[in-house]
C-alpha cells in the first residue's frame, strides 16, 4: 500500500501510480503536459525573482527591498514545482482508477501569492517614494 | 483489408490529437526555459549560470527516455527545486553589480 510520502522518491512515485488500469494515453499525455506547463511557470517565477534581486536598482530608504520582493518569488517557484508533481501523481492515480479528477490547488496558490506580492510591491514602492 | 496509403500516412490517425507530439514539444519548451534561466543567472554569476544552462540539454535527454513518466517528472521536479536553491544562493551572495535597469 502506497503511503502519502512515497512521492518523495522516484520509486515511491512509480509505486503510487502502478495500481489500477492503464488509462487512455491521450489523458496521460495531457496530464504530463499540464505538469510541464506548471514547471515552466515555476521557472518563470525563479527568473522573475532573480531578475528583481539582480537587475533592479536598490529602493532608496528600503534596505533589502529587492530581496523582500525577489526571494519569495524564487521560493514560490520551488514550491510550485513540488506541488505540480504531487498533483500529477494524484491526477494519474485518479485516471488509473476511473475516479473524478481531484481539484487543483495550484491556481489558488499562484493567484494568492501574486496578490500578496503585488501588495508587498506597492508597500515597498510607497515607502521608497516617501523616504 | 489494408488501409489506403494516404490514410496510413496520416499522422493524426496514428496519434489521435497529436498528443505525443504536443507533449514532446512541451518538453522542448521546458528545456528552452532552463536555458533562458541559465542565461539570466549567467549575467549575475558565471558558474551557477553554466550549471543551469547544462540542465537544458539534460532535460532534453530525459524527455527522450522511454521510462515511466514518474521518474522523468520526478527528475524535472528535483531539477527545478535545485535551480531555485541555486538562485537563492546567487541572490544572497552576488551583489547584483550590473544594475542593468538603472536609469
Amino acid at each position: 500500500m502506497a503511503s502519502s510520502w512515497d512521492w518523495i522518491s522516484p520509486n515511491g512515485a512509480a509505486k503510487m501510480i502502478e495500481e489500477g488500469t492503464e488509462p487512455d494515453p491521450r489523458f496521460t499525455f495531457a496530464n504530463e503536459r499540464t505538469f510541464l506547463a506548471w514547471s515552466r511557470t515555476a521557472l518563470a517565477l525563479v527568473v522573475a525573482g532573480l531578475g528583481i534581486v539582480q537587475l533592479l536598482p536598490p529602493f532608496p530608504g528600503v534596505p533589502l527591498g529587492r530581496h523582500l520582493l525577489g526571494v519569495p518569488l524564487i521560493v514560490l517557484g520551488a514550491v510550485l514545482a513540488a506541488v505540480a508533481y504531487i498533483e500529477w501523481i494524484r491526477n494519474q492515480r485518479a485516471l488509473r482508477h476511473g475516479d473524478p479528477l481531484p481539484r487543483s490547488i495550484l491556481p489558488w496558490l499562484l493567484a494568492t501569492m501574486i496578490t500578496v506580492m503585488a501588495v508587498i510591491s506597492a508597500v515597498v514602492l510607497l515607502l521608497s517614494a516617501i523616504r | 483489408m489494408p488501409l489506403p496509403r494516404a490514410d496510413f500516412d496520416d499522422l493524426e490517425q496514428r496519434d489521435p490529437g497529436l498528443a505525443r507530439e504536443r507533449t514532446s514539444l512541451a518538453w522542448g519548451r521546458t528545456a528552452i526555459s532552463f536555458a533562458a534561466l541559465g542565461g539570466t543567472v549567467l549575467k549575475a554569476s558565471v558558474v551557477p549560470g553554466l550549471v543551469i544552462m547544462l540542465i537544458a540539454p539534460a532535460i532534453w535527454w530525459i524527455a527522450q527516455l522511454r521510462k515511466a513518466g514518474g521518474e522523468r517528472l520526478w527528475l524535472m521536479t528535483v531539477s527545478i527545486v535545485a535551480v531555485a536553491g541555486l538562485a537563492l544562493v546567487v541572490a544572497f551572495t552576488s551583489h547584483g553589480a550590473s544594475h542593468a535597469l538603472r536609469p
